[in-house]
């Protein structure tokens, strides 16, 4: 008991004596360090936390704004292919390469018999033609086709056709890779030419599938 | 100095409460006062306080707790309505021919561009003079918004695309470092275009224009169907808008906070439609080119495949373009095919030649002499031309189209007119005629066939040669397709299927199958119906196409005129199908009151039917069947 203790009276001195008496044995420096590491790194773990948030949601604006970007773009890119490959503009394509609807198909059987009347295609004096400025595209088409007779022959199996090329059958090598032609004999010879007397772009066309078409003499007609 | 002291003796060891300091030190004897009442007291009155507090806890927290909570998320959260993409329409082979793209609608705030808020006396015509250009419009259109009194909001142009709102971002942002720097210097600092902003919003678009607009139809306003499979299926290709709710502070998303909630929007189906691009594209072209030569009210096409009703094509003309409505012309914006009413004319005569032929009363080869008029009930009937007594066979009578000759056929069908009527009607009924075709297009016409007991005197020899009743022009396409597919008439499809968000494609149902004549009719018709094509004495000799056997019927009927409720002008229709002994498509051309040029079916609707079929036949790849056509006779010699 110190001597403040003994001054004291009454109630005072009751609550005196509970206060713990002497310095106490208990090392206190760990534990305030383990208290203000505790509070210090729940703060520095909430800081991250928030702040990871937070750039979770920069990155996730910045990668909205840019998916908006890119639809944006696809949606344009979109636009060009449509206004390129609509009817339209595939027909006008076509003509201004100097192609013409061609007329009634043909179709070349397996056995090198031809089924249809295949004919000569040319400018059709339709209304569409006399529409379009495209008055050309007759004289045109025919020049073609004439440069390219030699290259394309009659249906293999014509006997003596009037330009004498040789039977080569150019459908030959598209119909084996299609099974579907042994049950279906039927394959637009048409079809067939147009890569033979056009280059690369007329095969895209989906509209005209025809060209002028070069057919001599068909057989057993 | 004992006043005080005695006065209040329990205060007398709290010296501040004294109105003196004493002046003697305090009585040895220090009596303390008894703390309880006060305590008591202040317990009291804590108490009280702390009830306060719990009574306005319980209120707050558990019984108004639903209206605090409420009012709380009103600011506490936001709500953003996310909408859902509209599916779109594609053709058979999933061609897209009509799609939702993002747009955004230009705002603009026109308190901005006040003199006051802009510093500048002449800010909207500024920002006009440098919008003009971008939205396409006049400035002096764009000045009267901009100018627009007392109001924070004007629209400035709906639906441009994002590359129109991104030129004007950069150029916002040319003009506000302009303004900067302008700030820098000491100027006003106020850029122009700061009152310009934008919302987004979504387009439909047609990538093809015209192309199939009929079938199509339009959105409105608010991005719902108006038209055409749009307002038919709006349902399926609307699809449903989702929520997205956030907490927020000061307008903005807390990135922090818990509470976001999000509903998404589930996108529309797609649907696809039984209609091929490219033969829409033939048809529709050929049928615009004929009724601007022949000047002509309207005109139809509809090309059909015969094995399994699906519409190939379906065009109209004059038509219009989807994407722009204000150009549109209003009596064109729906689907005439289908919603157009009139009398058929001679290419009915099928349906009367079926029902003789199904009734076994006659043969192609039955003599029917023809004269150049016949009387009938109160009328003299006559053929389209003035012609000697013709001696026909029955196939002579359709191959020419003699109406005569119909009104004599048809009149073996009973014993009595009345008979003959009644059996004639059921026919009609059961190829479809009076009844919608099936297609459930909105605004779509059943047609007008009155019942046989209500048949005037002249209605009953009119209607075998196809005047006095109405159909559309899908309703006589599916008659052709019926005689083409062996005399089972399939209800025609347009909607192939739906392909719902997750891919998942939905086939639409199989359409329903009836048996209207026997198969042999159905292929003795087509026979005849060679001979209208083939034959050098047929009216339908320009529906030719080298190499097939095409099986076709003319029809030139008197059109009735809307307007003046009697006949005037013409109706020119030629239906057929292609290759005639093994049908595979259908093709039925109208054109409404031609005015210039001939009128007859077959001049006009002939090389229609020819260059759609044409296009048609190579597109689907259909090859000439190069079997020899039965020639049926046409005529007799008489004495035979």
């Amino acid at each position: 008991m110190s001597a403040t203790a003994k001054q004291l009276k009454g109630r005072a001195a009751r609550l005196a004596r509970l206060m713990p008496a002497g310095p106490s044995s208990a090392a206190r420096t760990p534990f305030v360090l383990l208290v203000v590491v505790l509070l210090g790194g729940g703060l520095i773990a909430l800081l991250l936390l928030n702040s990871a948030l937070n750039e979770g949601s920069f990155e996730l604006s910045e990668l909205k704004r840019k998916t908006t970007e890119l639809t944006d773009e696809q949606q344009a890119l979109q636009r060009d292919v449509d206004d390129f490959s609509a009817p339209d503009a595939l027909e006008r394509q076509a003509r201004e390469l100097g192609m013409v609807p061609g007329g009634a198909p043909a179709f070349i059987n397996p056995d090198g018999t031809v089924r249809g009347d295949p004919g000569r295609a040319s400018a059709e004096p339709s209304s569409s033609a006399s529409a379009d400025p495209d008055t050309t595209a007759s004289p045109s088409a025919s020049t073609t086709a004439s440069s390219s007779q030699p290259a394309r022959s009659a249906a293999p199996g014509a006997p003596g056709s009037p330009t004498g090329a040789s039977p080569v059958a150019p459908p030959a090598d598209r119909q084996a890779s299609r099974p579907a032609a042994d049950t279906e004999p039927a394959q637009s010879a048409d079809r067939e030419s147009v890569p033979a007397a056009m280059s690369a772009p007329a095969a895209s066309t989906r509209v005209i599938t025809e060209l002028a078409k070069p057919t001599p003499t068909p057989p057993g007609r | 100095m004992p006043g005080p002291a005695q006065r209040r003796p329990g205060t007398a060891g709290r010296p501040t409460r004294r109105p003196a300091p004493p002046r003697r030190p305090a009585p040895q004897a220090l009596k303390l006062g008894n703390p309880r009442p006060r305590l008591r007291l202040v317990s009291l009155g804590l108490t009280l306080v702390m009830l306060t507090f719990v009574v306005r806890l319980l209120q707050v927290q558990a019984v108004d707790a639903d209206t605090y909570t409420s009012k709380a998320k009103k600011h506490r959260f936001m709500s953003v309505e996310l909408a859902a993409e509209r599916g779109e329409i594609t053709d058979r082979a999933g061609i897209a021919l009509a799609a939702s793209v993002d747009a955004y609608d230009i705002t603009a705030d026109p308190k901005l561009f006040t003199p006051e808020e802009s510093k500048s006396p002449n800010a909207p015509e500024q920002a006009a003079a440098l919008l003009a250009p971008i939205l396409g419009k006049t400035p002096a259109e764009l000045v009267s918004k901009l100018k627009t009194p007392k109001s924070r909001y004007t629209v400035l142009a709906r639906r441009q695309t994002p590359q129109v709102w991104n030129q004007i971002k950069d150029l916002k942002s040319v003009y506000t470092q302009k303004a900067r720097d302008d700030q820098a210097k000491g100027g006003a600092g106020v850029s122009v275009l700061a009152g310009v902003l934008q919302e987004p919003s979504s387009r439909r678009v047609y990538p093809n224009g015209d192309l199939a607009a009929g079938i199509l139809g339009y959105v409105n306003g608010e991005g719902r169907g108006g038209g055409g499979i749009e307002s038919m299926l709006d349902k399926t290709l609307a699809g449903k808008d989702g929520e997205l709710t956030y907490p927020q502070s000061g307008g903005r998303r807390v990135p922090t906070a818990e509470g976001t909630r999000e509903t998404p929007a589930v996108p529309g189906s797609d649907i696809e439609l039984t209609i091929d691009r490219d033969i829409q594209w033939a048809a529709q072209r050929a049928i615009s080119d004929q009724v601007r030569k022949s000047k002509a009210d309207r005109g139809y096409v509809i090309v059909q495949d015969t094995q399994t009703g699906e519409v190939l094509a379906m065009a109209n003309a004059p038509g219009f373009d989807p994407n722009d409505l204000s150009q549109a012309n209003t009596t064109s914006m729906g689907n005439a095919a289908l919603q157009d009413v009139y009398e058929p004319g001679s290419t009915a005569k099928v349906m009367s030649m079926a029902a003789v032929l199904e009734e076994k009363v006659a043969t192609p080869g039955t003599h029917v002499v023809v004269p150049n008029r016949l009387h009938r009930g109160d009328r003299l009937f006559k053929d389209d031309i003035d012609h000697p007594t013709w001696y026909l066979t029955l196939n002579g009578v359709l191959a020419k189209s003699s109406n005569i000759g119909t009104i004599l056929a048809t009149g073996q069908l009973g014993k009595t007119q009345a008979e003959a009527n009644q059996v004639l009607h059921s026919y009609l009924r059961k190829f479809g005629v009076g009844s919608p075709s099936g297609l459930d297009y909105p605004g779509e016409t059943a047609g007008i066939l009155a019942s046989p007991s209500k048949w005037s005197t002249s209605q009953q020899f009119t209607i075998p040669f196809g005047q006095g009743f109405s159909i559309n022009a899908m309703q006589a396409a599916s008659v052709y397709s019926t005689i083409a597919n062996g005399g089972v008439r399939i209800e025609p499809t347009l909607v192939r299927g739906t392909k719902g968000p997750d891919g998942q494609f939905a086939p639409a149902p199989a359409p329903e199958k009836t048996r209207v004549v026997s198969e042999q009719t159905a292929r003795t018709l087509a026979t005849m119906m060679e001979s209208v094509v083939g034959n050098e004495e047929g009216t339908g000799t320009k529906a030719r196409i080298p190499g097939y056997r095409v099986a076709g019927k003319t029809g030139t009927a008197n059109r009735v005129d809307p307007e003046l409720g009697r006949y005037r002008g013409y109706t020119a229709s030629f239906a057929g199908f292609a290759p005639a002994d093994k049908p595979r498509i259908t093709v039925y051309c109208a054109i409404q009151n031609p005015t210039k040029g001939s009128y007859f079916g077959g001049q006009i609707c002939g090389p229609i039917y020819q260059k759609v079929m044409e296009f048609a036949l190579k597109t689907l790849k259909v090859p000439p069947t190069g079997n020899e056509p039965t020639r049926l006779p046409v005529t007799f010699k008489p004495g035979e």
